[in-house]
């Protein structure tokens, strides 16, 4: 007589059967868990970023010097780069002041803590938004209430991490290079519709040295990069360069809602 | 032991297996849960792996920024490749053939000259520097159109090649590019456009600027609007309209204490949108 475990019967069948398929989707499970592991940051790059946002974020002022290319297509389909330089000076939690130039533009945003003021030297005008906060506070309502994004705003914020970190899908190191001959880290990261790199200077002030953006759900996936020089962290700075006023001549116009023009748009034509 | 294929019980066997495997198929599918293994530091922030869902016709490479990255996003503009020069048709009427050529005078400063040069692409700009506009990028590519180089009431002696006459309330004007002329004595002028012109293709680097449900074209001080037959009429523009540059030769004046452009009796206010200035249409 066979042992009861092993009997024979339709239902221990059924039951092994039942066994195996849960057998297989386990295995299924752990292969597909296996094939997602790259949905995860490298730890090494975690930890690179994390500690030059966690530099960045400690810092009671600093000052920086950008210069960025940005892909532009033009009108006949080709594809080249726009220039342009930002210098960036910071106080936290509630002064900022930039000033962005290319060959012809020239315009400045101040930001001190009651007041978002922008101003085009270009063409003598400026414009002022109550924003009373922070330096975050004036990021987020620049970008969302008046559809003016400040370029490099997340090396500028409070928590650099918290908003780097959104959405990742992957971050990996790629090791050693050298940005302007200054030896850095060179990191990778992706979410949904961006790739972007960064390159943190070796030593012991890890601050961002190169970012590029790659916006892959844009055709041609276009790219913007920026090269940060002329790192700051001792130079005190104090109120009144985060204080605007606006020169003789300068006239006042507005600076409109995003929500007020939301039903036009404009694209070349022709 | 050997598997009975025709054994009864199979078909239930195959059946409960199938059941489990399909239930337990979505674990299988599930992305991995808090980062496996703590790598991602306990941020997780909700997870975020699904893909953000933004409308692929976007522009944001002037945002430079994670944080902001589909927060604002901007209408990508859409190139449109010049169309051949085509021949007027038959309502408008070349002009004498020995106006057109004739050379210009040594004296008249809005020569031929400044016109773009037709021919073969030149370093990828089709002969013309124009770029797609990016309201918010500082590019610097002068993108100078015929009609960039419009001054009121500046003569001409000879009219451009491919000039063409219409008339307009019963004034006749002759057309070339987004400018309008006038005779004057036995030259020709540079005169506003005027409203209710109809031409068969709008201006180079015209800019559509769509408002509620109509699209209006916008150069060189005028506004088109496309008619049914294809071609576009010139119209008044509406107020509150918002064009990214002022006509050409547009003055400073003063309304209400406040900055503001006059052009062929339109009033634009400057204002800052999207962080660069821009020009809406108002009435004083």
């Amino acid at each position: 007589m066979k042992p009861k475990l092993f009997r024979s019967t339709t239902v221990s069948r059924h039951l092994y059967a039942g066994l195996a398929g849960l057998l297989a989707a386990a295995s299924l499970a752990v292969v597909t868990a296996w094939a997602d592991d790259t949905n995860v940051i490298d730890p090494r790059a975690d930890v690179l970023l994390h500690r030059m946002s966690d530099y960045l974020a400690q810092a009671p002022y600093f000052s920086v010097k950008a210069e960025i290319w940005q892909d532009v297509q033009l009108g006949s389909g080709q594809r080249v780069q726009a220039g342009r330089t930002v210098e960036l000076q910071l106080r936290r939690p509630d002064r900022l002041h930039a000033e962005v130039r290319s060959t012809r533009r020239n315009r400045a945003m101040y930001y001190d803590g009651k007041t978002f003021s922008i101003f085009n030297r270009a063409e003598n005008f400026y414009g002022s938004a109550d924003i009373p906060g922070t330096i975050d506070d004036a990021l987020d309502t620049a970008s969302e209430k008046y559809g003016m994004t400040m370029p490099l705003e997340d090396f500028l914020v409070s928590d650099p991490y918290k908003s780097a970190v959104q959405g990742l899908t992957s971050g990996t190191l790629l090791g050693s290079v050298t940005v302007l001959d200054v030896p850095c880290q060179h990191l990778a990261f992706s979410r949904g519709n961006i790739d972007w790199q960064l390159w943190i200077e070796d030593g012991p002030r890890p601050v961002p040295r190169k970012f590029v953006i790659t916006y892959k759900d844009e055709d041609g996936s276009p790219q913007f990069t920026a090269i940060f020089s002329h790192w700051d962290f001792d130079t005190k700075l104090p109120d009144f360069v985060f204080d605007f006023q606006p020169p003789a001549g300068a006239s006042k116009i507005d600076i409109t809602e995003v929500k007020a023009r939301n039903q036009q748009t404009q694209k070349e034509a022709k | 032991m050997k598997l009975n294929i025709f054994n009864p019980g199979l078909p239930l066997t195959i059946a409960i297996g199938a059941v489990v495997l399909i239930a337990a198929l979505p674990l299988a599918a599930a992305p991995p849960s808090g980062g496996g293994g703590g790598s991602r530091g306990g941020g997780g922030g909700g997870g975020g792996f699904a893909p953000r869902s933004t409308p692929v016709t976007v522009d944001r490479v002037d945002h430079g920024s994670l944080r902001h990255a589909d927060t604002q996003v901007v209408a990508r503009p859409i190139a449109v490749q010049p169309r051949p020069v085509e021949q007027p048709r038959e309502q408008p009427r070349p002009v004498e053939d020995h106006r057109v050529t004739e050379a210009p005078r040594a004296d008249d400063h809005h020569e031929v000259a400044r016109r773009p040069e037709p021919g073969p692409a030149r370093f990828g700009f089709d002969g013309r520097p124009s770029m797609i506009v990016h309201r918010d990028v500082e590019a610097d590519w002068a993108r100078p159109n015929f009609w960039h180089g419009f001054a009121f009431h500046a003569r001409v002696h000879a009219l451009p090649v491919g000039c063409f006459s219409l008339v307009v309330g019963g004034f006749p004007y002759y057309y070339y590019d987004g400018v309008y002329y006038q005779q004057a004595d036995n030259d020709y002028q540079e005169v506003y456009p005027p409203v209710g012109a109809a031409v068969p293709e709008l201006p180079d680097g015209a800019i559509e600027i769509d408002m509620g449900d109509q699209a209006y074209f916008y150069a060189g001080g005028a506004f088109y609007i496309q008619q049914d037959d294809s071609g576009y009429v010139l119209v008044a523009p509406p107020m509150g309209i918002m064009v990214p540059e002022l006509p050409p030769g547009a003055t400073q004046v003063s309304v209400d204490g406040g900055l503001a452009y006059q052009f062929n009796g339109i009033f634009y206010r400057p204002v800052f949108a999207d962080g660069v200035t821009q020009f809406v249409v108002f009435t004083p």
